[in-house]
């Protein structure tokens, strides 16, 4: 039992990480309508210039603010230099993935190729362990579902209460009926590209604050889960990616404990075939099955 | 030719054998019927497993040293024709799932998610096929039995490479050019329109992903029969866009050009790194190939997304005939991926 509630936790802290990741990967789908593969390889950036604040004597927080910025840039930027040309040129869907990936490839490999295929490893200092109703987490934990539970409350915020969230929304059920209303739809494309960079980033610097090292191929890695976490809840749907994050994280970390941790992305994978078997559209499926990507 | 290069020759000649059935079969999916079959690599993994255990022998034999499951000691045709059962077994098996009510993007994605998976599961349960460290020493088919020098028996086997190749062209090059294959080609510009005429897209769609499966696990099979060693480090999930950018640069949807670009993009890519001095830190050469493989794809993709070769397109005379002739230079740039 107390296994299991141990486990519980660090499901929270892993699903906090993928609640912010899947989000953001599946607001980046759901308004702009790329599935960007090269996701894992933002979180991997920002967590390599984190890395190299940190290496310089800057605090954890300082490396976050600065990876959520580089992220937001990045993505922005791919978007307006490589996506849109594609997206211009007509290529279908499934040519977009080939183009994300093509995208994935070339920069985990440049990285891997220029910082070399080292652990690198954040300096934070000794966190203090709290302990209450069986749950051991450090204090580093806890700040993490800390910036996870403000990233999401603030998103939710965004969406429901701004002209902006409402102009997002309105893109993502229909870009043609939003641009006929007025709505600048490549300016909201560009903020998606921006807030959900930031999220990546974000992700990034948390998922290693947690891990303490990454390699260059840690992000696409935890792409897998991400994807998982995305289906589970419903593509398309933030909500229902953050009750994917939470589903898949604490799966996979209990199983981490009971089965073999090094197995602990089947489990995430065995949870998205049942789901694709049983509910495809996902938990909050309407908006995929308004998009066409269930049938 | 001196043996050395007779050797290397041979061998570059077995690898080029491989990569055409790898090709032909990932094109059947991605480039005549829209499959993006992100996870092609798992099938052609399988089948090479699966001929490796089933020569190997029980997994007591030279002095077990290596664990894997369904060890037997099967005479040479049979490793491979079981490699084939198993790959469509899987591949129905994924694609009956995978395939059923997505769309073709996310389709892409639960593909990619059981390839990484899979060399989860293979690099960690150590008794499935030997973990990380993978299985070798899997005897060369027929080696005891014809007698050659090892040096024959490398011309040998690039003999019965081109026997497999010839046979996955016949099949692949009937199954593209009858109806089948039209309605193959429907599925893959217009699915709605496909479906709408009565084709069943769903069943079409696995039909080629198990093919491809099947094939893929030959191509695998005849890759460890020859080499005798098999990990997953061979089959690590970035290895399907190596397939992928032959048949892009080739010219997808076009047998003959997805030849011309297995010869390119898997043989020459692989080989000449060989050539140029070692530079920059470990590792580096090795990055920077797959850096031109993003390249060459994205630049591919925007400037000549139809291939080197591209795809023939039908005509049809008066009666309604289908008369092949090539498209040439002339047809205007068709965006190849575009619906």
């Amino acid at each position: 039992m107390d296994r299991l509630v141990g486990a519980f936790g660090f499901g929270l802290v892993t699903a906090s990480i993928l609640a912010i990741a899947a989000v953001a990967f599946t607001l980046q789908f759901g308004i702009t309508n790329i599935l960007n593969l090269a996701f894992g390889e933002i979180m991997t950036l920002c967590a390599y210039i984190g890395y190299l604040l940190n290496a310089a004597g800057a605090s954890v927080w300082l490396a976050l603010v600065v990876g959520a910025v580089a992220g937001a840039v990045f993505s922005a930027l791919l978007n307006r230099t490589i996506y849109a040309l594609f997206v211009r040129r007509g290529t279908a869907l499934w040519g977009m993935v080939i183009v994300t990936i093509a995208v994935a490839l070339i920069m985990q490999n440049t990285l891997l190729g220029l910082a070399g295929p080292h652990n690198f490893t954040y300096t934070i200092p000794p966190a203090t362990t709290f302990r209450f109703a069986g749950l051991i987490l450090t204090s580093l934990q806890l700040e993490i579902i800390g910036v996870a539970i403000v990233a999401m409350l603030t998103l939710h915020m965004m969406l429901r209460y701004t002209r902006l969230g409402k102009a997002m929304r309105a893109t993502a059920s229909d870009p043609a009926l939003a641009q006929s209303c007025g709505i600048n739809a490549s300016r909201v494309i560009d903020l998606v590209w921006i807030i959900s960079g930031a999220l990546c980033g974000i992700a990034g610097v948390t998922l290693v604050m947690n891990t303490v090292s990454f390699t260059a191929s840690t992000g696409s890695d935890f792409l897998v889960v991400i994807i998982a976490a995305a289906i589970v809840g419903g593509v398309g749907a933030p909500y229902g990616a953050m009750l994917g994050a939470l589903l898949v994280g604490v799966t996979s970390e209990v199983a981490a404990v009971y089965v073999n941790a090094s197995l602990k992305n089947v489990f995430a994978f065995a949870l998205l075939l049942v789901v694709l078997l049983i509910r495809p559209q996902g938990f909050i499926g309407r908006a995929r099955v308004a998009k066409g990507v269930v049938t | 030719m001196s043996s050395a290069l007779q050797f290397y020759m041979s061998t570059l000649l077995v690898y080029l054998g491989v990569s055409l059935i790898a090709c032909w079969a990932l094109n059947l999916q991605i480039g005549v019927t829209g499959v993006l079959n992100l996870g092609f690599i798992v099938f052609q993994a399988l089948g090479a497993y699966t001929a490796a255990v089933l020569t190997l022998g029980p997994d007591t034999s030279n002095g077990g040293f290596q664990h894997y499951v369904f060890g037997a000691e099967l005479p040479f045709p049979v490793p491979l024709l079981a490699a084939a059962g198993v790959g469509a077994l899987a591949s129905a098996g994924l694609g009956s799932i995978g395939l059923r009510r997505l769309r073709s993007d996310y389709q892409a994605m639960v593909f990619l998610v059981a390839a990484i998976i899979a060399t989860d599961v293979a690099t960690n349960v150590t008794g499935l096929v030997n973990g990380a460290a993978g299985l070798s020493l899997v005897p060369q088919p027929l080696s005891a039995n014809v007698g050659l020098s090892p040096l024959d028996y490398q011309w040998f086997y690039v003999g019965l490479m081109a026997i497999l190749c010839a046979v996955a062209f016949l099949l692949i090059r009937r199954l593209t050019l009858s109806p089948l294959g039209r309605s193959l080609r429907a599925v893959r510009d217009h699915e709605d329109a496909a479906e709408a005429l009565g084709y069943n897209v769903y069943r079409l769609r696995l039909m080629v992903v198990v093919i491809g499966g099947a094939l893929a696990a030959v191509s695998g099979a005849a890759l460890v029969e020859f080499i005798g060693s098999w990990g997953p480090g061979s089959w690590f999930y970035q290895e399907t866009f190596v397939y992928l950018a032959a048949v892009i640069i080739g010219g997808s949807g076009n047998n003959i050009g997805v030849a011309l670009g297995a010869l390119i993009v898997p043989v020459a890519l692989n080989e000449l790194p060989r050539f140029i001095p070692d530079f920059g830190g470990p590792g580096f050469v090795d990055a920077m190939r797959w850096v031109v493989i993003g390249v060459a794809i994205l630049v591919f993709l925007y400037f000549r997304p139809q291939g080197i070769i591209p795809e023939k397109r039908n005509r049809f005379g008066l009666a309604g005939t289908v008369r092949h002739r090539w498209s040439g230079l002339a047809t205007r740039a068709r965006v190849r991926l575009g619906r």
